[in-house]
Order: structure tokens, then sequence, then C-alpha cells
């Protein structure tokens, strides 16, 4: 594919397209303020650019415009009510944000989540991930004026929206994977309407990988743009689709299996050449290879309870309050005060989309968390942008940014 | 009266000038870019394909302020944006509109703490306030069309006369 | 109760370089206020997530936080991945970092006073009031509304009928005098 790629931008360039005055007024410095009321930041990024002409010497992200106190807020809810405000950090994977803090928990109460309560966890997984990298390939065309691939990316992803309203009765922010499993089982039907995702979706990423990939524009707009080498990336902590394409080949799905990634089969797809084409390659190979991981939890979805009914944790069945007095008891207290964690800590960690996303959580005992702590792959990996685009054209930040793929939600938290 | 109009017949359309103007003003209302957070994505569907903001001539979300003439505030505003949120409210032109969407905007959501502003309306006048978290595209749809009511109406200035 | 290894702020620095030699690299840090735990030692620490790629090993690692300000000497030359990470725990928790090259605020406002995390800083929580408003009728436009003629005192966009001051009362029950505004004050 890559040698494809030079013989059309080689042919592109030889035309005499793609060129660009390279004189300007050398010494006058700008500095110029970017943000956080942009088309272009993602959200509410402020960046403090220094400029010399049209070339970025020096970038300064600053954050915090979307900061919301979350964690402060995780410690006034229960541990159960916690997952509503955790769930809208990371606000285009929220089933990522309640993956992580549940595990954590049940971590912290050694609480088991039956087989196919975790089946269920990766299926939603898996169908964000899709969902996330369909919303980045449409900002990526967007940002970069390739308007159509906003189109296509959100009409796709009202499809999978479609089958989280579904199962989980929200869109977005569903507050469904909760300590101890999922909160309800898949409806009837899901397998028919995720046989209809995976009929239609594949065909479409293809349509959009012909849009983009082999496109001598974009080419020109994404080669060599926006470098960053293993190192830099090891160094920066950051993780994902960024460190993936520079060559650093985790995926902690792979290479730490949590759930029942360990018996799945699917790919890592690794770059090399750590540039935004090769970011762009990495999602777009990811797209696919969480298709063939829904094929196969779709096959492999075991019956069998969706969530751990031990009474302490999880309120039982409406039906069994008209008969035992314990589910009375176990009800009201869970439902009053919630379940108490012992005392303890616990890191837990999932692949994000966006990377290494992490849970600490601290209890003391208590009802509620002691101290929540997440670690949002956006906060980290926003570390790498001044790196990025160091030397390079605002217009080639911008594209820099768009394949970083940030959510301030995260970042801010 | 009688003798212009047979002449003119069917060519001119006749009518008061205000209401002209606010059938105007409502039908390409153009939103200012002022997605925070979840409801942003929301708002982004409601212009995409399925839901087609577009039809009510509303798809052109205009980056700078000076040029649109309603201002979506969509997700939840913390100390550090109040300022440019007020500031960008400013800087567009009369006559202007807010639309809450979602419930942060609105009364700051499940979020009752240091870092929200509880409510949006504590740094601008709010004409339609959307409630949902996020509220689907239909929803914020028909609050749209709520305000479309209100700006045929021409009582787009009400909310600002008490203090 | 807390697994992983303690250090105090005085040797973090030395340990951090032993463990970056060793290949470890820090993917997480935090600060805890343990002001509420039962064993509390001194009240502010630092936890770094460890993580060796090769070994496929996590590690955490405690740091103790000495002095007042709390004190722990900074590693972000020794992992750069850590830099917003410290900048959150001071601007956060208030625990300082030696050696940072940028203490500042990151995600509460510049001139912001306090540390919002820490146990002896409220949530921040507002009162929820209940304020008299007329009660704003959302029908579709173009609907009729249902109660027709049942007294209304409001119209369909939910302004007050002139004369009325939009307050549903049982029936019968008179204005008081004077105008309400939306702020419940009589002028």
């Amino acid at each position: 594919m890559s040698v494809d790629a030079d013989r059309i931008v080689s042919g592109f360039e030889s035309d005499g397209h793609g060129a660009f005055v390279e004189s300007y007024d050398e010494g006058e410095r700008m500095v110029i303020n970017m943000g956080p009321v942009h088309p272009a930041t993602h959200g509410v990024l402020r960046l403090k650019l220094e400029l010399e002409g049209e070339t970025v010497v020096r970038c300064e992200p600053i954050i915090g415009y979307l900061h919301t106190g979350m964690e402060k807020e995780c410690e006034d809810q229960n541990w159960r009510g916690a997952v509503t405000i955790v769930t809208r950090m990371d606000y285009l994977a929220p089933f990522f944000n309640e993956h992580v803090y549940s595990l954590g928990v049940e971590q912290l109460l050694g609480l088991d989540v039956p087989e196919r309560g975790r089946y269920i966890r990766m299926l939603m997984a898996e169908l964000n991930r899709l969902s996330s990298h369909l919303v980045w390939f449409g900002t990526q065309g967007l940002d970069m004026g390739a308007m159509s691939a906003v189109f296509y990316g959100f009409r796709e992803r009202e499809i999978l929206l479609d089958f989280f309203e579904m199962v989980t009765g929200l869109r977005m922010n569903h507050g469904y994977i909760i300590p101890g499993g999922v909160w309800e089982d898949l409806p009837d039907g899901w397998e028919d309407a995720v046989a209809r995702i995976l009929d239609v979706l594949p065909g479409r990423i293809d349509e959009y990988e012909e849009l983009l990939s082999l496109n001598p524009v974009f080419l020109e707009r994404t080669r060599g743009v926006g470098v960053i080498e293993r190192d830099e990336v090891v160094a920066l902590g950051a993780t994902g689709p960024i460190a993936r394409a520079s060559g650093v080949d985790w995926d902690m799905r792979r290479d730490a299996p949590y759930e029942c990634y360990g018996d799945l089969e699917f790919d890592v797809p690794v770059e090399n050449a750590g540039d935004v084409y090769a970011r762009y390659l990495v999602r777009m190979a990811e797209m696919k290879q969480s298709v063939r991981l829904v094929r196969q939890i779709t096959e492999r979805m075991p019956k069998g309870e969706f969530k751990n009914l031990d009474p302490k944790v999880t309120p039982p069945d409406r039906s069994e309050l008209g008969r035992s007095m314990e589910a009375v008891i176990h009800h009201f207290k869970l439902v009053t005060q919630g379940f108490a964690v012992p005392p303890g800590e616990a890191y837990t960690s999932v692949e994000s989309p966006r990377g290494e996303l992490g849970c600490y959580v601290v209890s003391n005992g208590g009802t509620s968390p002691y101290r929540v702590h997440v670690r949002d792959p956006s906060f980290v990996n926003l570390q790498s942008l001044p790196l990025m685009v160091e030397d390079g054209l605002i217009a080639d930040l911008i594209a820099s940014i768009a394949s970083i793929d940030p959510v301030l939600g995260g970042v801010d938290r | 009266m009688g003798g212009v109009s047979d002449a003119i017949g069917a060519n001119f359309v006749t009518a008061r000038l205000d209401k002209l103007v606010n059938w105007a003003r409502k039908s390409s209302l153009w939103p200012a870019t002022f997605g925070l957070a979840c409801c942003a994505i929301e708002m982004i569907a409601t212009t995409m394909p399925r839901h087609d903001l577009g039809r009510f001539g509303m798809e052109a979300f205009r980056a700078s302020p000076r040029q649109a003439d309603l201002m979506i505030v969509a997700g939840r505003v913390s100390q550090k944006m109040a300022p440019v949120l007020r500031q960008i409210y400013d800087q567009m032109m009369e006559p202007k509109w807010v639309i809450a969407m979602g419930a942060c905007a609105s009364t700051a959501g499940v979020f009752n703490n240091y870092a929200v502003v509880q409510g949006v309306d504590q740094i601008v006048p709010v004409d339609v306030y959307v409630p949902g978290c996020p509220p689907r595209p239909e929803m914020l749809m028909d609050g749209i069309m709520l305000l479309h009511e209100r700006i045929k109406r021409g009582e787009y200035d009400a909310k600002r006369v008490t203090a | 109760m807390s697994e992983g290894l303690w250090f105090r702020a005085e040797e973090w620095a030395a340990r951090a370089d032993e463990l970056k030699a060793d290949g470890w690299r820090a993917i997480d840090l935090c600060g805890v206020d343990r002001l509420g735990l039962t064993d509390a030692g001194n009240r502010f620490e630092v936890v770094v997530q460890l993580l060796h790629m090769d070994r496929r090993e996590r590690a955490v690692v405690h740091v103790a936080a000495a002095g007042d300000p709390p004190t722990v000497p900074s590693v972000t030359n020794l992992w750069p991945a850590v830099n917003f990470m410290e900048r959150e725990a001071y601007d956060l928790l208030g625990i300082h970092f030696d050696g940072h090259p940028n203490p500042s605020r990151i995600l509460m406002p510049d001139a912001w006073e306090g540390h919002p995390l820490r146990k002896d800083y409220g949530v921040g929580k507002v009162p929820v009031e209940f304020v008299p408003q007329p009660f704003l009728q959302l029908d579709a436009p173009g609907q009729a509304t249902t109660s027709e003629g049942a007294g209304r005192t409001v119209d369909r966009l939910g302004q007050p009928e002139p004369g009325e001051d939009g307050v549903s009362r049982p029936d019968g029950a008179m204005a008081p005098s004077g105008a309400i505004t939306p702020n419940g004050d009589e002028s």
C-alpha cells in the first residue's frame, strides 16, 4: 500500500501540485491564541501558538475549560452512583469509562462477573470503539476540508447508537456497565440488530478507505506531518493509536487481557512512520479488527447470568420483593445507602479508543468512594502535541490535533 | 386600493414589514459553535443526515460570533469557561438568542459542585431550555422550533426586560 | 493496607532513577489526601502507577509528601509523561513538586484560591431553591392547549396574560397587591 502511496504522491508533485511558497518575513514572531472556542480544536482546547509567518515555533496547550470536578463529585455519590459521573468523562467512549471504574470496584470487592456479563461488556466496548473511531474519522476529514467524511462518519454512528439505545435506553452516557456486571440483559432480537450492523459497516469502512487512503491531497496533507518518534512517544506516555502508529507494539487487550479478550482472535495494527497518515491507517485497521471481534463475540455469547447476583451488591429482582423479607431489607439498604466496599485501593485499566484508560480507586470501608482518579488517555496524549507540531504549518497543526483525537471531557474531567 | 390590486393581480404579496422580518430571521438562524461537552456531539448529530438541521436553514454553524445569531450552549460550563462564554455572547450582534441545551447548561445537571456554573442563565439570558442528558436530536429540534415560534411572534426581547 | 512500595519524599528521586534504569515507565501519577483514612501516617501522598512493557508487569509506588506545604521531588525529567499529572496534583491537592518546569495551575482558573480535591474543601453544592415562576407550557408549536378557558394566567408560550402575574393559584385566590417580579420581590 505504501508503494502505491509513494507513486501517487510523486506523480502528484511532479505535476506541480502540492508545492508551497517557502519564503516569509524572517524574525517576526507572533503569539496567537487559538481557542477555546474554535471549530477545529475538538472541544474547548486552548493553544498558545508562537508563530513565524505560518510556521508554528512553539505550541502550549492550556486546558481546564471543561473541568467539572468529577473526581470530587464521585466522592459525594455512592459506589453505584459514581458510575453516572464517571461515564461523562470521555463522552465518546462512555462504556469504557464505566467499564474501567467497575473493574476497579470489583477488584476491591473481590466480586466475580459471570461470563455472559463479561461478553456483553466486551460487545458494548467494541461497538463503542467503532462509534468513537467513526467520530474521529468524521472530524479528521472535516478539519482537513474533506467535509463529506463527517457526514459519513456520523451516519454510520447513528446505526450504532440505535443499537445502544435498544440495549441501554440511551444514545450516550449510558450508565449500563456497573460493578457486578451489566445493568440489564441484552434484549430479544439483539443478534439481528448486530447482524444488520455487521452487514453494513465493513463495506462502508472500505468505501471510506477508498475515499481517503490513496487520495493525493490527503496524502500530501498527512504524510510526514505531525511526526513523533518512538522514543518520544514512550517518554511522553502516549498510548493507544498514537503509540501504535510510532512502532510501539502494545495493546492491553492482547498484552494484558482483561475480561475474555484472551479467548478472542484479533490483530493489533502497528505502523512505524509516526505521522498523521500512520495514525489514520492504524485507526482504520482497528475499526476492521473491532468488526472482527464483534462477530466472534456474537457467535460465542454464553447464556447465563449477566450480573453477579450477590444481594449485598445487586438489588434483588422486583418480583422477589413481594415474597422475601430479606430481599426487601437488601433492596432498602442498597437504595438508601448503597453497598460498602472493604478498605483498600486498586488500579485497573482498559484499552480505550484513545489509549490506556485507567482508574485508581481508594476505599476507606464506606459506601462512598474515598478517592477516584481516572487516568485519561487524552490528558496524557495531549502532551505530545507540542512535539508533533513544532516547525510545521498551522494547517499541519490542525491535522495533528485531529489525529490525536482528544476528548476534552476526559482531559479536564 | 382595489384598482391597484386588480391591476397587479397575483404577482405581488403584501405583508407587514415586521412579520416579514421575523419570518426571515427565524428561517435562517445561524448557530454559533459553542459545543462544550457531550451535548455538542448530539448537536453535531442534529446537523447530520439522520436528523438534518439543514431543513431549517441552520446547518451553517458560524465560528465567528459576529456572524451568528443563535448561541446553543451545549454542555457544562466550567468556572474557567464562564468569562469566555460571556465574551462570545457579547460579541454576537443583536438580535440574538440563546438555547441552553442539556441539563448542564440549564441547571448544571448532575454536577452540583465547585467547578460548574449552576446553569448558564447565571451568565447569559436564556430563551429556551432543552432538558436531557444529552437531549436527543429530536428534543433539540423541538426546542429550536419553539424558539422559531417565539421569533415569529416577535417576542425575543421579552426575556431581557426584567432584571 | 496499601500494596506496593512506600517511599519517603527524600528518597523518591533516587528510587525513581533506579526504577527508570530498570525499564519501568510511569503510567499515572496522582495525589491522595489521606485525611479520612484510618491508617493515616502523613496527610498527603503521591501514588505512581508503573508499567514494565517487556516483562508485562505493573507496580504501584506510594511517595509520602513531607512538610508544609507538602512537597515531593518532581520526576518530570525522568518521565516527561508526568508533567501534566504533577501539575494536576498541585492544582487540585496542593502538593508541590520540586523541580517541575512549569508549576502552575492546569485545571482551575489561575486566580483560584484553594485546592478543591482536599478533604477539607467542600464539594461546593449550591442549595436548589424553587422560586414561583409562571409555569412554562411546552406545547408543540401549532398545537392547541388542553385547558382552554380554565382561567389561564399564561399564554401558549409561557408569558403572563396582561393583568395577571402568571402564577396558578386555587380558584378564587387573588394575586397579592403589587407586581411580583421573577425574583420574588415585590416592586
